[in-house]
């Protein structure tokens, strides 16, 4: 049974956890790298490419997440 | 106080900011989603213990991100960041003592008994232990209180979308029900536990940022410190304990023993094991170790929480400028109104924008709905269970078949969100949503914390004792509230100084209810015939062999975790001290 969602369930209730972070890792990744050529929008710290590295580190959570408890791994 | 109408219209002249379409993207992702989980658990969602305690299957770690997700509503968000800026780092005592200890108590001491009773609600095991007069009359407030807080979550969803951008009231409103309405109705506790563990990632993916960002624009936290008292002109603002020695001499007017036993025993105790909105969470676990786990898990959370609220509102003292670059001074919600200044629940959304462009702004805009839909969802998830078991089931249709429970359970969902919808429209009128959510929390919380810590803890307590008490003291918080409303010189008989501020009314309300609760139970109980010591087993501490939790090992054991979030809490108000 996948943990957290019930009986003959097969996405584990880690699945989702990981599934939201990596989508938003994949968008913001291209986005931040986009800013940091040039496009940054005018926020404070905004040359420390906050995107990019939040992105990063979003897309890093959400894929251990998603591969570590992805459907029929047990 | 400004209608709807006049609210909306002021709030419309100063909207923050707008969302791009990578933030659109990024906040659809999360509806679309929540929505999924909604439809995909419906299937594993037919009996009637799956849809109102999630089968009872959650592991520890489950219950307990889920347990301390189902408090991290909007208040939590926006309203602590405001008090922070407000009232500086004393704010904190609310995750800190005001949480840690009841939360270890309810998991080392309480858990057992909810969980060998197999009780499916908080008024269910006043009915073991008190009978039908106790569980009435908590069921009743519970109900009314879990509407009006998910009426509050909505109307703060509503009002953070209208000031930050400038959508209209009613649109989030409903956008924000008719989700919530759907998951739960489809998944029950199930479907609003996942959603629950899934919006605590969102809240730190979203809000985690501003105080990292914050701390390396200020140089860290000592550079904030030194910053904060130079434009407050005292270093009252982050101390923990140092100002509570007197109501005059710390920013929100409370003295320490209005936070200890006020806020760190009677309301603390009374919410978090009490409260059948979080209780129920840990009534889901899989065993009674997880069950004695899970608020501890939730504790060690809880006490990080104050990095994205507390934070982000201390820092707003030092970094947030208006455009001519002088300091900006956030002012109270009437003010606010009327001046165009922005109030102190704009704390969080104002440094959401300072720090975050397109992406990150939908990112932590998209963590914002999620705790304040979190909120709704806990808390009509938990009106459902308690309507159909302890009302419904209790008082009108007794012994209908299991399935004629479950389609009451989705039915009360629906119409509890519309009631919540109404409420929302009400609390546009209050002057304070803090103050509105502290008076509810002694109205019933604090009461309710002594009739079932009594009726768990001493064999000798009675049915009639528990429910002249519960009512005793729940009567004497509303009095002494609407005795302070109508006469504002009444704070400092009920605070016993005239120095005393609101948020000190709050804590000596629910420590004056409590006293009274505890007082009438114990001389009703000596008045009148105690039950059968062998009628308790299962409910009562000493006429209840506790079953062995099945920790073999000290890396298994709760209590060894107990003390270690024990030993970190006390450390903590060291440090902070």
């Amino acid at each position: 049974m996948a943990e957290g969602t019930g009986r003959g369930e097969r996405f584990s209730i880690w699945f989702f956890v990981g599934i939201l972070p990596l989508l938003y890792g994949l968008i913001l990744v291209p986005y931040g790298i986009y800013e940091a050529m040039g496009h940054e929008a005018p926020t404070a710290l905004h040359h420390l490419h906050p995107t990019l590295w939040w992105g990063l580190l979003l897309l890093l959570f959400g894929t251990f997440y998603v591969v570590r408890f992805r459907p029929g791994k047990d | 106080m400004p209608s709807i109408a006049a609210l909306t219209l002021a709030l419309s002249t100063r909207q923050l900011t707008a969302l791009s379409p990578i933030d659109i993207v990024v906040l659809v992702l999360y509806f679309v989603l929540v929505l999924f989980i909604g439809f995909y658990v419906k299937g594993a969602t037919k009996t009637s213990e799956e849809f109102f305690l999630a089968g009872r299957q959650m592991t520890a770690w489950i219950a307990g991100l889920s347990f301390v997700s189902a408090n991290l509503g909007s208040l939590e968000l926006m309203g602590w960041a405001g008090a922070a800026y407000q009232y500086g780092i004393l704010a904190t005592h609310w995750y800190w003592i005001g949480a840690i200890p009841a939360m270890l108590f309810l998991g080392i001491v309480m858990m057992p008994f909810y969980y060998i009773s197999k009780t499916h609600s908080v008024p269910g095991y006043l009915k073991l232990r008190f009978g039908e007069g106790a569980r009435g009359v908590s069921a009743v407030s519970f109900a009314l209180m879990t509407i009006l807080m998910s009426g509050v979550n909505m109307y703060s969803m509503a009002l953070v979308m209208k000031v930050v951008l400038g959508w209209n009231i009613s649109f989030s409103i409903w956008v924000g029900a008719v989700t919530v309405a759907i998951y739960v109705m489809l998944g029950g506790l199930r479907s609003a536990i996942i959603n629950e563990v899934l919006q605590f990632v969102l809240i730190w993916a979203g809000a985690a940022l501003i105080p990292i960002l914050g701390l390396m624009e200020t140089g860290g936290w000592q550079n904030l410190k030194a910053q904060i008292a130079a434009n407050v002109g005292s270093d009252d603002y982050t101390h923990l304990w140092r100002t509570l020695g007197h109501f005059r001499e710390n920013p929100m007017g409370v003295h320490w023993t209005g936070i200890v036993l006020g806020l760190g025993f009677v309301i603390s105790f009374g919410y978090w094991t009490t409260d059948f909105l979080v209780v129920q969470r840990v009534l889901s676990a899989n065993n009674l170790r997880s069950a004695k786990m899970a608020p501890i898990i939730g504790s060690m959370f809880k006490m990080a929480v104050p990095l994205i609220v507390i934070v982000p509102g201390l820092l707003a003292l030092t970094v947030l400028r208006n455009p001519d670059g002088s300091l900006m001074h956030l002012v109270g919600e009437d003010i606010a109104a009327a001046t165009g200044q922005h109030s102190y629940n704009e704390v969080l959304p104002l440094m959401l924008i300072r720090y975050c462009g397109p992406g990150l702004l939908g990112l932590g805009i998209t963590a914002l709905v999620a705790g304040f839909m979190s909120g709704m969802a806990g808390n009509v998830s938990a009106f459902s269970t308690v309507w159909t078991y302890d009302l419904y089931g209790a008082y009108m249709k007794k012994n209908a078949p299991d399935s004629h429970y479950v389609a009451m359970g989705r039915w009360s969902t629906i119409v509890g969100m519309l009631v919540s919808v109404g409420t929302a429209y009400l609390v546009a009128h209050a002057a304070s949503i803090m103050d509105y959510v502290q008076a509810l929390f002694s109205f019933f919380i604090a009461p309710l914390f002594g009739t079932v810590v009594l009726g768990m803890l001493w064999k000798r307590a009675t049915g009639a004792g528990g429910f002249w008490g519960l009512l005793a003291g729940t009567m004497a918080s509303i009095s002494m509230w609407g005795w302070v409303k109508s006469d504002s010189s009444a704070l400092r008989y009920i605070a016993l100084s005239s120095d005393a501020q609101p948020m000190a009314e709050n804590l000596y309300r629910a420590l004056w209810s409590f006293l009274i609760c505890v007082s009438v139970t114990w001389i009703v109980s000596m008045m009148t015939e105690p039950k059968p010591e062998k009628q308790l087993a299962g409910l009562v501490y000493g006429a209840t062999p506790l079953p062995d939790d099945g920790a073999k090992t000290i890396w298994q054991k709760p209590i060894f975790w107990a003390c270690v979030v024990f030993v970190i809490f006390l450390v903590l108000n060291l440090i902070f001290w």
